[in-house]
């Protein structure tokens, strides 16, 4: 009775909208009204969003019971009560929004089947089934991420510019196409992403292969400094009658903003975790999900849960200010979420305890620090040595790296500091500058193979 | 009141240092781990400092913070050259302004890559 086992995805089945018989890919391909190239969504001219993330995302399960391009009734009741039309919980609206001028030109109607090009090349389609606009962006951005009246439990400033979930929804074009998605010509991935690409289906079969019931997933968006390692260590006690059989690193991959880590680096960085037998290989496992992040905290930690219970982890690590930017959203409104609930939000109970919810268990966590009178790595509840802490800032890792300061084994690894001396050679830069920004957007994460129709 | 700035030392750093006679001066971070100089500011010497790099900030233990990482660098190397932290290796690294705000301009988009 006190083992956990795999969970099963969230809405009952996984969603696997790819297809992979080139013939079919090319009949269906043929069969398009009309053909669209996909394009970047665009805030002052720069790259902000790809929906082919979008469409990679939930085409391979990871949203999964989305299937498309949402319906207007749908994007209503999750704007109302984070709720899809067939009750299940889901926070954001996700849809195929183009502008009237696009509309004119592709000529296209409800029934009516678009192909979807990326990098010039055939790789999905969309069945519409639904025409409808986004009368105010602004408006609707803002009801995507609550204010500081409807939302006072978590939601602390209203949302501006600064915030790039709120900019994403308020850049939408007006005109939604609704519908499934389907990948008709599946993508290869770029170098080093290609190694760690490992959709829910994928995932599933790997755990099963090592024997995993039980694991425990770790959100990153950062190159692992030592107080991740020992968060992932020490969270990975969680179990049921013995410690999670694996940790994963789940790393969200998209737009970068400047000042980020490469994604390269963040990715080949977890990986030299294991590589260097911190967390051993047989027990750690790096993977990454395709998602512009919207940073909308306790919202974008149920996405977080979503995903991960779609690739059948029993557990996940939930921090401080979790996906979170400025202070917007109150530092635990995650650990609310999935704790007591958020009324506001549509969850009068934690996202465990609603119809249709979640059975990925959260691990609400504090913080790590280094003590030098308890000589270890402590964790925040347990040390008592407030005076003496030494805490892992953001800011003061981030200056010894551009300084070039090797760093010391307690801050770093040095097998994880390599990498980022790696493609801070290849980028000329240790973090995401402009001209990186601008190129990763152009190069994606995938190449497509030819497809002659 | 007094205002600090800290110099991390790396191993490549503290051979550099090597036998100046500021190695008692080094103190200890993260266990021992970490090796740092702490200068100690005049206030006239912080001041020239904030007005000279706009983005400089003190922190809440009054550390200047936030200056170009070509300061830093900078700092470092009139340390080794002049085997002192008082305010005369400020004064040379102020004298050095503007070939550290030349290269300030660049950082955010080139940093050289460390050689180890
Ligand atoms: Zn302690």
């Amino acid at each position: 009775m006190l083992r956990i086992d795999t969970p099963p995805p969230h809405g009952g089945r996984l969603e696997e909208r790819v297809v992979r018989d080139p013939e079919l890919g090319k009949k269906l391909a043929k069969s398009c009204a009309a053909t669209y190239d996909i394009k970047p969504t665009l805030s002052d001219g720069v790259p902000i969003r790809n929906v082919y993330r979008e469409i990679m995302s939930i085409c391979y399960g990871f949203f999964s019971p989305v299937e498309g391009s949402m319906k207007k009734a749908e994007v209503e009741r999750i704007l109302k009560e984070r709720r899809l039309l067939n009750n299940w919980i889901f926070p954001y609206p996700l849809v195929f929004d183009i502008t009237e001028e696009e509309l004119k030109d592709l000529g296209v109607t409800v029934g009516d089947r678009l192909l979807l090009r990326l990098k010039g090349k055939p790789f999905a389609m969309i069945d519409i089934e639904e025409i409808w606009r986004i009368d105010n962006a602004e408006k609707l951005a803002t009801k995507t991420f609550g204010t500081p009246e409807d939302n006072p439990e978590v939601v602390q400033e209203a949302f501006n510019a600064k915030m790039p979930g709120w900019v994403i929804y308020k850049s939408l074009n007006p005109v939604v196409l609704a519908g499934k998605y389907t990948i008709i010509n599946e993508p290869t991935f770029l170098k080093p992403f290609d190694r760690f690409w490992l959709p829910p289906v994928k995932s599933r079969e790997e755990y099963a292969r090592r024997g995993w019931k039980t694991v425990i997933n770790h959100q990153t968006r950062n190159v692992p400094h030592i107080g991740h390692e020992f968060l992932m260590k020490d969270a990975g006690f969680t179990g049921d009658i013995e410690p999670c059989h694996g940790i994963q690193v789940n790393a969200i991959i998209g737009v970068k903003r400047a000042g980020d880590y490469p994604d390269e680096a963040i990715i080949e960085g977890h990986e030299a975790v294991n590589l260097g037998g911190y967390i051993k290989p047989e027990r750690h496992i790096v993977t990454f999900t395709l998602w512009d992040m919207r940073y909308g905290n306790p919202l974008e930690s149920m996405l977080h849960g979503i995903i991960r219970q779609n690739m059948g982890c029993t557990h996940h690590m939930f921090g401080r200010d979790h996906a979170a930017v400025g202070e917007y959203y109150e530092m635990f409104a995650t650990q609310t979420l999935w704790s007591v609930g958020i009324p506001s939000f549509g969850f009068p109970a934690s996202v465990n305890d609603v119809p249709y919810g979640l059975l990925i268990r959260p691990q609400n966590m504090r913080e790590f620090w280094y003590c030098p009178v308890c000589n270890e790595i402590a964790y925040s509840e347990c040390c008592g040595h407030t005076k003496e802490k030494q805490k892992f800032s953001g800011s003061f890792v981030r200056g010894m790296v551009a300084e070039g300061i090797f760093p010391p084994k307690v801050i770093f690894r040095p097998e994880v500091y390599k990498v980022i001396v790696k493609w801070w050679k290849e980028f000329n830069y240790p973090f995401c500058n402009a001209k990186y920004v601008k190129e990763k957007e152009l190069r994606l994460e995938v190449d497509l193979p030819d497809m002659d129709i | 009141m007094a205002k600090y700035m800290s110099v991390l030392l790396d191993d490549k750093r503290m051979e550099a240092i090597k036998g100046s006679g500021l190695e008692e001066k080094i103190d200890k971070m993260f266990g021992g781990a970490l090796n740092a100089f702490t200068l100690e500011l005049s206030d006239a010497k912080a001041k020239e400092v904030m007005d000279a790099f706009f983005t400089a900030r003190v922190d809440s233990r009054a550390f200047i913070t936030d200056v170009p990482i070509a300061f830093c660098r900078t700092l470092f190397e009139e340390i080794a050259k002049a085997k002192s932290l008082g305010d005369d290796v400020i004064d040379a690294v102020l004298a050095r302004v503007d070939e550290i705000k030349e290269a300030a301009d660049k950082e955010s988009e080139f940093l050289p890559v460390p050689e180890f």
